[in-house]
């Protein structure tokens, strides 16, 4: 520690080596600057300029005429509204949720020590990432579909009865249940490296001074591994809110999210100035929550630091 | 019911094509030339066609019973391309620079595209040059924009455990029985859209007749929605759903596989069609071997064995209908195709915006 | 560390994860296996038949294999260019770095169809000749796989002290060495979570790789939803099991030869 602190100060003092080693960080960032600038930001950018031109099936580019009736429309039809309501919440929604599920799942994989359960365990989690959507949506089915696998159960105890079932699918708890199993994985890998990276005797000094294993793992393990919570959790509200495919199939295509109605504009319509239109108004409310919760995320760890 | 129809004009479209050529210098205008074909084998030189087709096993089973033999006879490379949506990859590249040079549709995909611009060549061009054309039924002509080589009707698929008899009335999809167990499709897909120019033609006055068929779809909710048949059948297969649009072959597979189920044909004899269009401005080599392609899907020896795989049924009258339907009673016959309805797709497109709302409003998206 | 340190209720919460998450799982692969006709559950009988087709299926082993290759290079890209860039963002002190953080993760809070098609119409009007080409789907792969290095990357570099790199050039070491020998063993977890992702989320690309794909070389996503348009059959099932299959065999392998290496740096060290 007091090695370290002096290497910190003898860097400071020595200009040189710390402006070839600003210069050298700068190079770390600017193949994926220029990456992004050509193929990201060019021609996103494209598109979304296009959503102030008049809707004209099969136009690409951007034209002078400007006009703001896209936007118009969008918000003067409840159908998109509600839409844009449901996108945030399936999004905020599945990501606490997966982080609840995936906490107790990643703490168990990190702290497994045997390499044989271990490798197991892992082996189970990028099982779990291998089956197309499509057909891990049959598999959904046999489970919660109103003949699946819970419904059965249910009426076998006689909870329900034997006609009746319980909605959990083609409904948006059918998308958030599909998108929580979709995004537990992602949220997993994240944790168990974070998790790992605690060093265990932060926990057993805390446990030495007395504090319960309880104590100790609220007050220690856990504010330590918030910045794999911040991650997982951001990277599994993107995946949600931008994901067409699962609510489309565990939500029956009677569940109304943004990426459903752009898919429907630009995949299947060809109306690509209302389709970026709705792009970017989901592009926004995004951004407008990742910022957010990166500055709470930065507040919140900033106290520890 | 007025119908307005925004073609738009030759001229029009020409011009927009000039200003095109103009910003893209890269585009060959060798399409000015007037092909023919007469049916004989050619050498292409190994030029490439590209082709847009459906996919997975449809594709390696045309492959083997069709394009690797032409690919050997006419010493070319076809270029398959499987990746749907097509239309929006159309209108993008224009028509002066089409994605496909051939490519297989559902008719309200193709007819959006032809309301879009100067795309395809028409009915009539394509069946001066495509001999095996004229032994085809008329109805393989109505798109106006390729040629239909395909054709399944459409029906109800239903449980046949179920009380209350089997279904026997376009009518009886509404019946209380079936409340939350009847499956039909998305907005935008192709048997949806079939299935709300019927529901109009039942319910409405005639085909045109929207708002009869918006009142009876959301007196039909709640309906379980799928996109795929594949998935209405494993619904089906799991009493999920107990009566379903479906098509023909494909929902008659599930039977023969066992599964207690039935089909009933609508009687107004609406049909889901396969048809091929040929772009108007591809290269002549390509256009020729387009030509020539469309003309060995229309053969009887290639249909033949498609029905016999996918149990679909032929328009070309020379072909035969495959041994399971021809037990079950369906002909090949100018009688027995005279009923056949295909619905004004042009009308269906030119509402397409309206339609599309209120059902997604329907379905609650 | 031992297993014991782990709390029983703690155990009991991962168990029940881990059945949600597999369960759906099981259910396909066993489906996948079925002796009959189509997919069913409960299967009617267990063969291999659907996996031997599978393997027969030149269209499908074809675009599996197309896949593989994809996401191993969008990985490869993806984890250079994302653990460097979580590299910058940790190190560096430049103002508005937190922008720079939600740019950099942009690309997946918008739809795969959107970023796809936004690419497919500006490699046709740029006339750049990348439209429908595997080169157009890489860069698209990349656009999308890159945050998910960055994110797991970023989240180690958090919870590691970077002290202790500049403690060891302090020390004399080269910067690459300083980065190679310290920080890089600290953070490798984050890089091979990343890596992993990047592979899965090209390899089950479905959205982005709809205006992109090019002809006669398909994703497997996109072969397999046009094939299901049409087919009732367990290829696709099967097509999982296979995945599965391998990623089993390759982390068994993988564990395997860092043994060796490990049982041979011991040897050296002794």
């Amino acid at each position: 520690m007091t090695e370290a602190t002096a290497a910190r100060a003898t860097g400071a003092r020595l200009a040189a080596p710390a402006l070839s080693r600003a210069r050298l960080t700068w190079l770390l960032v600017v193949p994926l600057l220029v990456f992004l600038t050509v193929f990201f930001v060019i021609p996103v950018g494209l598109l979304f300029a296009t959503s102030l031109n008049p809707q004209t099936i099969g136009q690409v580019t951007v034209t002078s005429d400007l006009t703001l009736d896209n936007y118009l429309r969008f918000f003067s039809r409840s159908n998109y509204l509600l839409a844009t309501g449901r996108s945030v919440a399936l999004g905020a929604i599945v990501a606490a949720v997966t982080l609840v599920v995936a906490y107790p799942m990643a703490f168990v994989i990190a702290k497994t020590a045997h390499p044989g359960r271990n490798t197991a365990l892992l082996i189970l989690v990028l099982a779990a990432m291998q089956l197309d959507m499509v057909i891990r949506l049959y598999g959904m089915m046999v489970i919660l579909g109103d003949e699946g696998l819970v419904n059965q159960m249910l009426r076998g105890i006689g909870l329900i009865g034997a006609e009746s079932s319980v909605q959990l699918m083609y409904n948006f708890l059918g998308v958030v249940l599909g998108l929580v199993q979709f995004a537990l994985p992602f949220m997993i890998l994240t944790l168990v490296g974070v998790i790992r990276g605690i060093d265990p005797s932060l926990e057993e000094a805390a446990r030495s001074l007395g504090a319960s294993r309880r104590r100790a793992f609220f007050r220690v393990t856990l504010p330590m591994s918030l910045p794999g919570i911040l991650s997982g959790s951001l990277l599994v509200f993107a995946l949600s809110i931008s994901s067409y495919i699962v609510p489309a199939l565990m939500g029956g295509f009677r569940v109304g999210v943004l990426p459903i109605h752009i898919f429907q504009q630009v995949a299947e319509g060809a109306r690509f100035q209302f389709g970026a239109t709705i792009a970017v108004i989901l592009f926004l409310l995004s951004a407008g929550a990742v910022a957010i919760y990166l500055r709470v995320g930065a507040r919140a760890s900033g106290g520890r630091a | 019911m007025t119908r307005k129809l925004i073609t738009p004009t030759r001229r029009t479209l020409l011009k927009g094509g000039a200003a095109a050529a103009l910003s893209a210098p890269f585009i060959n205008h060798a399409w000015a030339q007037d092909v023919t074909y007469d049916g004989e084998v050619f050498d292409a030189g190994d030029a490439t066609i590209n082709i847009g087709e459906w996919g997975g096993g449809w594709e390696e089973f045309v492959r083997a019973a069709l394009v690797d033999q032409f690919e050997e006879d006419f010493n070319c490379t076809v270029n398959w391309d499987s990746s749907f949506p097509w239309f929006p990859k159309f209108v993008t590249q224009g028509p002066q620079n089409p994605v496909f040079d051939i490519c297989n549709w559902n008719l309200p995909n193709l007819t959006q595209t032809k309301q879009a611009g100067d795309y395809f060549l028409t009915t009539d061009e394509v069946r001066e040059n495509v001999p095996n054309a004229a032994n085809c039924w008329e109805f393989a002509f109505a798109s106006g924009a390729g040629v239909t080589w395909a054709y399944m009707p459409y029906v109800y698929a239903y449980r046949t455990d179920i009380e209350g008899g089997p279904v026997d009335s376009f009518r009886a999809f509404w019946d209380p029985r079936f409340a939350g167990k009847r499956g039909t499709y998305g907005t935008e897909n192709g048997l949806m859209h079939a299935f709300f120019m019927a529901t109009a033609r039942e319910y409405g006055d005639d085909q045109y007749d929207m708002a009869a068929a918006f009142q009876a779809l959301e007196e039909a909710m709640p309906m379980k929605v799928s996109e795929f048949t594949f998935n209405m059948l494993s619904l089906i297969e799991r009493g999920e759903v107990d009566v379903a649009v479906h098509i023909e072959g494909e929902a008659l597979s599930l039977q023969r596989k066992g599964v207690p189920m039935d089909v009933w044909l609508w009687d107004s004899r609406p049909i889901l069609t396969q048809t091929k269009t040929i772009s108007r401005y591809s290269d002549p080599m390509q256009k020729k071997l387009a030509f020539a392609l469309m003309n060995r899907t229309l053969s009887p020896e290639f249909l033949n064995a498609f029905g016999d795989e996918f149990l679909w049924r032929p328009t070309n009258s020379e072909a035969q209908i495959t041994a399971v339907l021809a037990e079950a009673g369906v002909e090949n016959t100018p009688e027995a195709v005279e009923a056949f309805w295909v619905p004004d797709w042009d009308f269906f497109v030119e509402n397409k915006l309206e339609i599309t709302d209120r059902l997604n409003g329907i379905f609650g998206l | 560390m031992t297993e014991r340190a782990i709390p029983w209720p703690m155990m009991a919460l991962a168990v029940v994860g881990f059945a949600y998450m597999l369960l759906p799982i099981f259910v396909v692969v066993l489906a996948g296996l079925t002796a009959g006709e189509f997919l069913t559950f409960p299967p009617e009988g267990l063969s291999l038949r659907w996996v031997a087709a599978f393997l027969q299926s030149e269209k499908y082993l074809s675009a599996f294999f197309f896949s593989f290759r994809l996401a191993l290079m969008t990985m490869v890209v993806a984890t250079i260019l994302g653990t460097a860039a979580a590299l910058f963002l940790a190190r560096s002190n430049v103002v508005g770095k937190a922008a720079l953080r939600a740019f950099f993760l942009s690309p997946v809070v918008l739809p795969g169809v959107v970023v796809g098609f936004a690419l497919f119409a500006f490699f046709i009007y740029s006339g750049m000749g990348l439209s429908r080409t595997i080169w157009g789907l890489w860069i698209g792969h990349i656009l999308y796989s890159t945050p998910y290095v960055i994110g797991t990357v970023g989240a180690a570099l958090a919870a590691y002290d970077d002290s202790l790199e500049e403690a060891a050039r302090s020390l004399g070491a080269s910067p690459w060495r300083a980065f190679r020998k310290v920080t890089l063993p600290n953070i490798s977890q984050g890089i091979q979570a990343g890596s992993i992702f990047a592979f899965i989320v090209s390899f089950g690309q479905f959205e982005v790789s709809l205006f992109l794909s090019a002809p006669n070389a398909e994703p497997l996503p996109i072969a397999m939803y046009n094939s299901l348009r049409y087919q009732f059959d367990p290829s696709a099932a099967a097509a999982g099991i296979f995945a599965i299959t391998l990623v089993i065999a390759s982390v068994l392998l993988t564990n395997r030869l860092v043994n060796i290496r490990r049982l041979l740096g011991r040897q050296q060290g002794q």
